[in-house]
């Protein structure tokens, strides 16, 4: 157990949230981004509404979702909160082919700009690449990849990226095709650190290439580093907000939780060097089987559209 | 030379002046008979079909699966090579003593063949299988004390891990994994363990020849004799298949009895076969999901349970109205 105490000063309230440059895209955004898959979990339409303008009046600009989330819900949840002011936001959304063709993704972008209520996004990506086979085929003659290319062609988005919970060198593979991704998205955490590391391995291969590198999962994904006491939840969020990503995407499913973190991101100063490494160590013991980030070592996070285009059972008939 | 004879063939134990049958009969399957009076006539006609190695569990069906081989064996232990497993899962060495007395007690038997460390499946296994006071020297004292021959481990999950296990430089007998057409072609141990383990005189035990449930046979994509004859013909000392039905049994025995290995072109031939299935692991799921990973190892490792697993099934009923807390055996 890790104590929040002597570490770090605390975010200042009454201080605004840190903007940084979404890679070379040329647009700046807030250091704390709203998750739009726990949107969907939120109690209520209303609830979903006021976290996100909440959050917007704070300062908080960068908003991620998935045209697979909660069936459509949460993309619908925040098209609705964001009527009127779609201008103050960097919308994103992801495309779920997971290997299927770009006639498939083209249509889901439709869903997704309709369900969103906007005419374009600032940043599309491919979603949930955690198969080793998914960047043969996205890659593949009529796959995603082209599908990204023409959408931005036709001005439908802005900026391109992908996205994936499971393995370093997946994230990797994808690179080294050399396609021009603006964004690149993947878990960053404390434990990650030292367990099949996304800090280590894939972080400064997207800074070094100039993309934006945004973070998920600072807590495991469900809170695991917290309810299994690896760490304290706002040491856990400045962790992964102290290193060089361009946002922490973080799930916020009440009023509460947007509080919270909303507290750390005010007025947020990178922890130090030693800060990190310190709590780097204090995790290792916990990081070490993989038991805290069950999106890497089970199925638990892995989509059930995914699992049946590749073939794997469901998630009902395989929890992880 | 031809196999003329219609036996199942032999092969050496390792390093060993040891011989065991080229098919060995996996223990989980043994307790998902229908009953235990099947379950015995099981092992006897595998005996007297020619089958020599037995291969078991301490926690398979929570002791079912070593109580059914038990009975199965009892007047013909000495004709067989017993093997079973401990399920310390990075606990002590207090712990593994405690269930090699309990496996023996079910096995009805005052020693075991070999004694292996189950499911070596997460990254920080193996340093605490060495660890002071670990399981390591579990395996030490009870070979001393002449209550197992020889000691081995075993684990689905990445060939890393198997590596490391080696990299701890416990004198291994023997080390069991996953060897099928699939793996292959993905986290493969056909390619990364197994030429280690014969470099060192190590015998090298193969399981899940059909991925464990054969769910690619159910698909069409092999047969199970092909599956089968894919992994008796790599260079291991035996496949471990499971058995839990007179026609597994005989599909087993058709494909052991004087068994040839496959040539370098039909294994290539079954390898491309299967590729394209392999390159997502969708028929190892033991590589990529908690599927294959029994509770105990869960709850040592704080993974979540699943519900619908056998073993959970039985701990939970074992704890019905009892007042014992869950899980029962620790």
């Amino acid at each position: 157990m890790l104590g929040a105490a002597g570490l770090a000063a605390q975010g200042q309230s009454g201080a605004e949230i840190p903007k940084r440059p979404l890679g070379r895209t040329g647009l700046e955004v807030s250091a704390l981004g709203i998750g739009g898959y726990h949107l969907g979990s939120a109690n209520s339409d209303t609830e979903a509404t006021q976290i996100v303008n909440e959050a917007l009046d704070a300062g908080v600009n960068f908003f991620d979702n998935a045209w697979e989330y909660h069936s459509g819900l949460s993309e619908e949840r925040l098209g609705r909160a964001l009527k009127g002011k779609r201008d103050r936001a960097v919308v994103m959304t992801k495309v779920c082919t997971h290997g299927r063709d770009k006639n498939v993704a083209m249509r889901q972008l439709e869903e997704s700009l309709t369900r969103l209520q906007t005419d374009h996004l600032d940043v599309w990506q491919i979603h949930e690449v955690i198969y080793e086979n998914d960047p043969e085929l996205i890659f593949a003659p009529n796959g995603v990849a082209e599908a990204l290319l023409e959408a931005k062609r036709q001005g439908k988005v802005r900026f391109l990226g992908f996205t994936g919970h499971k393995d370093p060198s997946i994230h990797l593979k994808m690179l080294s095709h050399s396609f021009p991704f603006d964004t690149v998205q993947m878990p960053l955490n404390c434990l990650d650190a030292t367990f099949r590391s996304f800090e280590t391995n894939v972080l400064p291969e997207v800074n070094r290439r100039g993309m934006a590198a945004l973070g998920m999962k600072s807590l495991g994904g469900s809170g695991e580093l917290v309810r299994e006491g690896a760490i304290v939840v706002t040491m856990g969020l400045r962790y992964a907000m102290s290193l060089p990503v361009a946002v922490t995407i973080s799930g916020i499913d009440s009023l509460d939780v947007l509080h919270q973190n909303l507290e750390v991101a005010r007025g947020f100063q990178p922890l130090s060097a030693a800060e990190m490494k310190s709590i780097r160590d204090a995790c290792r013991l916990d990081a070490s089987d993989g038991h805290l980030e069950l999106f890497k070592t089970t199925k638990k996070y892995d989509g059930d559209l995914g699992r049946e285009m590749h073939g794997f059972p469901s998630s009902a008939e395989l929890p992880v | 030379m031809p196999n003329t004879s219609n036996a199942i063939p032999l092969r050496q134990f390792g390093r060993h002046d040891v011989k065991i049958s080229a098919i060995g009969f996996g223990g989980h399957h043994l307790g998902d008979a229908p009953d235990e009076s099947t379950a015995v006539r099981l092992v006897r006609q595998a005996v007297d079909g020619g089958i020599t190695f037995f291969d078991n569990c301490w926690e398979y069906h929570r002791g079912k699966a070593e109580a059914w081989m038990g009975a199965g064996l009892n007047g013909m232990r000495d004709r067989v090579f017993l093997m079973t497993k401990v399920c310390t899962h990075g606990r002590d060495k207090a712990l593994a003593l405690r269930m090699l007395d309990e496996s023996l007690h079910r096995l009805r038997t005052d020693h075991l063949d070999l004694w292996q460390i189950h499911g070596v499946c997460f990254e920080n296994d193996p340093d605490l299988f060495i660890r002071k006071n670990g399981a390591a020297e579990a395996l030490e004292q009870a070979k001393r004390e002449g209550k197992v021959r020889f000691v081995g481990f075993t684990g689905h999950k990445d060939p890393s891990i198997h590596l490391k296990m080696l990299a701890t430089g416990f004198p291994f007998d023997s080390v069991q994994m996953p060897l099928n057409a699939f793996d292959a072609n993905f986290h493969s141990f056909e390619q990364q363990v197994l030429p280690e383990l014969n470099r060192r005189g190590i015998a090298a035990l193969g399981m899940k020849p059909i991925c464990g449930h054969g769910a690619p046979v159910q698909k069409g994509v092999l047969t199970g004799e092909e599956a089968l004859r894919y992994a008796m013909s790599l260079p291991v000392t035996t496949t471990i298949t499971g058995i839990d039905k007179p026609e597994a049994l005989q599909q087993a025995l058709k494909v052991a009895q004087g068994f040839e290995p496959l040539q370098p072109s039909a294994m290539q031939a079954l390898r491309d076969r299967c590729r394209q299935y392999a390159v997502d692991g969708r028929f190892e799921l033991y590589k990529l999901s908690l599927q294959f990973d029994n509770p105990e190892a869960r709850l040592a490792h704080g993974f979540p349970l699943d519900m619908q697993q056998v073993e959970v099934r039985e701990m939970l009923k074992m704890t019905d109205n009892s007042g014992h807390p869950f899980p029962p055996t620790k």
